[in-house]
This record gives structure tokens, sequence and C-alpha cells, in this order.
């Protein structure tokens, strides 16, 4: 049944039209300069978290100025990734790359959650100092490495297909 | 010139090294790829954050200058990480990327936009005032950050388009 679901994507109207033109190449350049864009703007909020870069910032006025960055960047990069996915749909739902992209994405969901709802929900005392919490430097490194995943697999997604 | 030089590449041992490695190595090319969208992801937070500082649009709190000589060896090694990862598949497939007019369009982008990125980290770094003031040193330094910051994503986006040229150049 979910097999009919992909297939009817497929046959959307629309996704018949991203596939077979140049709106294909245009929607996955944009999901290039998106999600690079997001990655990098994670980036210098997590290196800033595990002390490495830019510590003459709070980690709160980094994420305040960075955070809307990401958040615009993967809603672009989600728009454009459904918009490719609906053109092969049954066989991306299939592809083991596709499967572990999107595993890791939710972990990458979950770690951004834990940080900003638990670790860095009040005032905390490191918000200001190089030397941040030892749970705020994991929850940074998890997403740098859950980050690198989701591009590595996301590339391997077309190596697959 | 461009498909001497690629016809010469192509009888080099370089191509065939290059061939092999990107063939023989399972999972090689998209490990390679990630490299490249990571160093690409490096310039999007220096060169392209700073531009978008400049254009008033982001990190209001962070000061040009600063941002110029903290951020500057990000577009370095972006830059360095790039070529280093991307330069297989050139030297692989010569001759498929040389006569590839996507692939001269990115490179003529790239060309400028390196250039351009220079010159202002110089003049940034040696001439911080032009931040500072309203007049129209700072319009001068906003119309750059525009221009660069087309190129960028012109870049960026032209890399993709190189697997898709047949959608704007029909080949003869």
């Amino acid at each position: 049944m979910l097999n009919e679901f992909f297939l009817s994507l497929e046959y959307l109207p629309l996704a018949q039209h991203i596939g077979a033109t140049w709106w294909f190449p245009l929607i996955e350049s944009l999901h290039v300069v998106s999600i690079t864009l997001m990655l990098g703007a994670i980036l210098m909020v997590d290196l800033r978290v595990l002390g490495l870069a830019a510590t003459r910032y709070s980690v709160s006025t980094l994420s305040r100025e960075l955070v809307p960055w990401s958040a615009v960047a993967l809603g672009v990069a989600g728009a454009t990734g459904i918009a490719m996915f609906i053109t092969r749909a049954s066989a991306h739902a299939v592809n083991p790359a596709f499967q572990i992209k999107m595993l890791l994405m939710v972990l990458a969901g979950i770690n951004v959650a834990v940080f900003h709802l638990i670790i860095f929900r009040h005032n905390v005392d490191w918000d200001p100092r190089i030397n941040t919490s030892v749970a705020a430097r994991l929850v940074a490194a998890s997403s740098i490495a859950l980050w690198i995943g989701v591009m590595l697999a996301g590339r391997w997604v077309g190596h697959i297909v | 010139m461009m498909s001497e030089l690629a016809d010469w590449l192509s009888n080099t041992p370089v191509r065939d090294f290059s061939a092999s490695l990107l063939s023989s190595i399972p999972g090689l090319p998209p490990v390679l790829q990630t490299v490249h969208l990571l160093s690409i992801a490096a310039i999007m937070a220096s060169i392209v954050m700073i531009d978008l500082r400049v254009l008033g649009l982001a990190v209001p709190s962070q000061d040009i200058g600063e941002m110029i000589a903290r951020l500057s060896p990000w577009t370095v090694w972006g830059i360095v990480g790039a070529a280093s990862s991307g330069i297989w598949f050139i030297l692989a497939r010569p001759n498929r990327y040389f006569s590839n007019p996507v692939f001269q369009i990115k490179f003529a982008l790239l060309a400028l936009a390196i250039i351009l990125t220079f010159a202002f980290y110089r003049l940034g770094r040696n001439q911080a005032s032009i931040w500072s003031g309203t007049g129209g040193r700072f319009s001068l330094a906003r119309a750059y950050a525009f221009v660069s910051l087309s190129l960028w994503l012109g870049v960026a986006m032209a890399g993709r388009w190189i697997a898709y040229s047949e959608y704007l150049f029909w080949p003869e």
C-alpha cells in the first residue's frame, strides 16, 4: 500500500514535470546551495559550543543570529528535497542510502531539540565562556557528525539509483 | 585551447591514475563529493556570510573587520578542500569536462569570485574604516558584496548543472 502511495506521487503532474525538464537540475542546484548554507550556519554554532571558533561571541549571540539562517535553509532544502523525491519516490523509498539519510536526519532533529529545549533552554552560566558544559559539547560534536553523515548518505543516494 | 589541454591530459598517466582511483575504491566518489560539499559549506560560512553581513542581512552583532580576520582562513581551506576533492573527477575525464559549457562557466565565475574575495579581504584588513562610514565607499562595499554573493552562489549552482548541460546547451 505504501508502495502504491509512492507510485501515485510519481504520477503527479508536478512530479512528471520536474523529472522531465530543467526544473530538476534547477531544484537540485538550489538543494546544494541550501544544504551547504545550512551546514555552514550549523557548523559555526557547533564549533563555538565546542570552544573551537568565534569564542569572542557568546553561544546565545551566535545561536540567535545563525539558527534562523539554518532554519530557513533547512526549509528550502526540505522543499527542494521533496520536489526531487516525488520524481522517483518508490525507488528512493527502498534505497538504503536514502533510508539511512532519513534516519540520520531524525537523529539530528532529536539532537538539536535536546540542545535548544533542554540543555540551552535557560540562561546557562557557560553561555559567554569558552568552556561550555560537557553535555553541550557532546550535542555539538554529535550535530557535526550527524550532519556530515546526512550529506554523505544524501550524496550516496545518487550512486545507488 | 581547452580541447588541446584536455587531449594532452588524456594522454598522461594522471588520467589513468585518477580514473582507476575513482572506479576501484568503493565509495570514493560519494566520499569525495561529501568533502566537496563540506568545503562549500566552509565558503558559505565565511565569504558568503561576510557578504550577507555587509548587505545588512545577517549576523548584525559581528564586526566586519573582525569577521574578515576570523573567517578568511575558512575561505582559503574551503577553496583548497573543494579543489582537492573535485580535481580527481576532472582529471579522470578531461575531455568531458573541458568541453562542457557549464563547466567553463563555473570556472569563469569561480576565477572572478576568488579574485574579488581576496581583493576584498585585503582591502578590508588594510582599510577597516570602509565599514564605519555611510558614504560612497560603503555603497561600493555593498555593491561588491552583492556581486560576490551572486558569484559564489552561481559557482555552487553551476557545479551541479555540469551534469545537466544539455538542458541549456544542446550538443551540436
